[in-house]
């Protein structure tokens, strides 16, 4: 065990958490353990490089050949528990883990129609929800064969199937409401494949249990033994159901506001609409500048920070070298700023750069076809991932997402695209050039919870260790 | 007893029994009536009847620190009062701990400047206990988490002196269990609507809803948690965060 506090290994994480896989494909098959002897043997096999009726469980590595699918577990804390790990190691795991996803529902966001009450099933059963796998395919064939091996053998003894979630690109990296997403992630020195793409490097404590983290001399508890906890890291699986319609008719609404608006003209000057996109109308354009204004990127992923007046910049701005010097390009509440201020100053200084999450998402649901709106359900199924969710994720979704301590103009709105918002209170400015921000009002909540989980990722070797448990 | 002096017994409970219904005060009505007030009785209360009563009836510990919610106005300017319990509470030990306030003042107080979101903080010194009481704004564990990334050496040797405060320092290397350990110390707020504490008692599953039943739930639920805070406080101009207030005030954020 001391060997392995040593040198880091990449291989012996699961390979999901430093980089994504970028498959075509996703399901993601919740489980209740039923039989804990029968899942210990299907996880020691599934983490030991699996065999015939057993998938494997896919560690961090660099490709040369993409294999057909990628496979792997994470586990709520009533999934430990359910596999037979002891009190005194249970009791090692923080706080907000242990509770849940569900019983945080309030400091997530997750009230009125994102309550758990309102979760379709298996999530309205959050104490049944055990084991998350996720499979990654370019095709449904393949994830069809794996989930066959997980309906099987030690899987179908020891494993209740609860309930599937697919999800898959239809655009590359286009997700519902239009924007290109996945664009910037936490990079680390330990990946060869992270170069400098211009923002900091994330020190791995960031991501895993056992290594510095991005507040110095602060580390995180490592359950123990530490063959169980180190190197592991935990997730907030979070399925977001968004109202694309609702998305666009707000722009809609808003850009015949601002047609009507003097100030409209400050935003976009008449004669300019052509610089937002050929062709354009004047109010197909100023859909796109509030479009670009509430998510922070124009919809192509070009950064209003280092490109405040196009999305097609001559010469092209990098999508993720940048930050918040000049306050008058990306507005303070824009999303990908209130979610990740960068180097921008915040009011919880010492929070600079150290709330980054790890985002590995795919959109589920039919693509949104404008010509023919329709509310059928379609989202995001959401990773998002950290060594702590308390310092992580559950910081910025309720300081930063939601209220909006970071800065003391945007405190007391929440994020426009992703936030609680009513539409009776809500609120977001939008900057001009001369420096009085036009105020936009009555935005709606675009996107719903429709279930999720905390789950725990355990190395490969905690994953071994679980599969060894004495039995209960 | 003759039957004469009976009848006259049964006459004597009779008419006191028609002068309770009728409205008017008896002679037992008034022992009732004084009984709480008589010092065997309020003996009895304190020593037996309350401690049987909320064996009897158990109600949990109510958790410290102002409720999760998620309206933006009850999100800022929340109160803290931390009530520590101290190692040594003879004089010596209550000198030592107000040296080590004072030592290590400066940086206690940049610290809390660096953290971003606290209004006020001070120290308080009661009987036993080593009391700070704070207003911050936002969530409980980023103001925490964030105060012992910037001065969690320097506050360890605060924690030194507080009993139970071994098992946390160094604080920078036990976030999460000085987090649980300062937020089981911080004081339960009383909900400042009388019928919340009983949403909050009734736990979803029972349907009490009688007002009536609020003084015996008060009772046991300070039995539970002797110290309470009872409200959250009075606030000149809710609803602003301090960096709001510096921004306007402009005295920087």
């Amino acid at each position: 065990m001391s060997a392995m506090q040593g040198a880091f290994d990449p291989s012996e994480l699961q390979g999901n958490i430093l980089r994504g896989y970028r498959r075509a494909a996703v399901r993601y098959a919740v489980f209740e353990v039923v039989k804990p002897v029968a899942a210990r043997r299907w996880l020691g096999r599934s983490a030991s490089g699996g065999d015939a009726e057993v998938p494997a469980v896919t560690p961090e590595r660099s490709w040369s050949v993409r294999p057909d699918y990628c496979f792997n577990v994470g586990l709520t804390f009533a999934g430990l528990r359910a596999l037979g790990l002891g009190a005194a190691m249970l009791a090692q795991f923080p706080g907000e883990f242990a509770a849940g996803m569900v019983r945080r529902a309030v400091k997530l966001g997750d009230v009125g129609t994102s309550a758990p009450e309102c979760w379709p099933a298996p999530f309205d059963q959050p104490a049944r929800v055990h084991l998350v796998a996720a499979i990654y395919a370019d095709d449904g064939a393949h994830l069809d064969a794996v989930q066959r091996l997980l309906e099987q053998g030690d899987a179908a003894q020891g494993l209740r199937l609860m309930g599937i979630r697919n999800g898959g690109n239809f655009d590359g990296d286009f997700v519902h409401f239009g924007y290109r997403d996945n664009i910037s992630q936490p990079r680390f020195a330990e990946i060869a494949e992270h170069a400098d793409l211009g923002e900091p490097i994330a020190p791995l404590g960031m991501a895993l249990l056992g290594h510095s983290t991005g507040l110095e001399g602060v580390s995180w508890r490592v359950p123990q033994p530490s063959v169980l906890g180190h190197n592991g890291c935990f997730n907030a699986f979070r399925i977001l159901a968004q109202d694309v319609a609702g998305f666009e008719g707000y722009l809609d609404q808003t850009a015949e506001q601002l047609l009507a608006d003097p100030r409209g003209a400050v935003l976009l000057p008449p004669g300019d609409e052509g610089r937002i996109g050929a062709g354009l109308t004047r109010r197909a354009a100023l859909r796109e500048v509030v479009a670009a204004a509430l998510c922070g990127r124009w919809r192509n992923g070009v950064p209003l920070a280092l490109s405040p007046e196009t999305p097609n910049p001559e010469p092209a701005v990098s999508l993720t070298a940048f930050d918040y010097t000049d306050d008058r390009r990306c507005p303070v509440g824009a999303h990908i700023r209130r979610s990740n201020p960068r180097g921008a100053k915040i009011v919880q200084r010492v929070a600079s750069h150290t709330r980054r999450l790890i985002r590995r998402g795919m959109p589920y649901g039919p693509r949104f076809d404008p010509d023919r709106p329709d509310h059928v359900e379609r989202g995001l199924l959401g990773n998002f991932i950290g060594a702590s969710l308390g310092a992580q994720f559950e910081a910025v979704m309720y300081d930063w997402v939601n209220l909006g301590l970071q800065d003391p103009r945007i405190t007391g709105s929440n994020d426009p695209i992703l936030g609680v918002n009513d539409p009776a209170t809500s609120w977001f400015d939008l900057p001009l050039r001369d420096g009085k921000p036009i105020r936009l009002a009555g935005l709606p909540r675009f996107v719903t919870t429709r279930g999720g989980a905390y789950l725990f990722l355990p190395s490969l070797p905690a994953l071994k260790f679980l599969a060894s448990l004495s039995p209960v | 007893m003759s039957i004469r002096s009976a009848s006259a017994a049964l006459r004597l409970v009779r008419l006191r029994g028609a002068e309770a219904m009728s409205g008017s005060v008896g002679w037992l009505e008034r022992v009732v009536d004084r009984l709480p007030d008589s010092p065997v009785f309020q003996f009895l209360a304190r020593h037996v009847l309350v401690p049987f009563w909320a064996w009897r009836t158990p109600v949990a510990v109510a958790e410290g620190g102002p409720v999760m919610t998620i309206a933006p106005g009850d999100n800022v300017q929340r109160m803290m009062n931390l009530v520590m319990k101290l190692k040594d509470p003879s004089p010596i030990g209550r000198a030592k701990a107000a040296l080590a306030i004072a030592q290590n003042v400066d940086e206690i107080y940049a610290g809390l400047n660096n953290v971003g979101t606290v209004h006020f903080a001070r120290f308080v010194l009661v009987g036993d206990h080593l009391c700070m009481f704070s207003v911050y704004d936002g969530d409980f564990t980023n103001y925490i988490r964030d105060f012992i990334a910037t001065i969690g050496s320097v506050f360890d040797a605060v924690v030194a002196l507080i009993d139970g405060g071994d098992a946390v320092i160094p604080t920078e290397q036990n976030v999460e269990a000085f987090i649980d350990w300062v937020h089981a110390r911080d004081l339960y707020q009383v909900p400042d609507l009388a019928t919340d504490l009983l949403n909050q008692q009734r736990d979803g599953s029972a349907t009490e809803t009688d007002i009536r039943r609020l003084p015996r739930a008060l009772i046991l639920q300070l039995q539970a948690n002797p110290n309470v805070s009872l409200g959250s406080g009075y606030r000149a101009y809710p609803g602003f965060s301090a960096a709001q207030l510096r921004h306007r005030l402009e005295v920087g954020w």
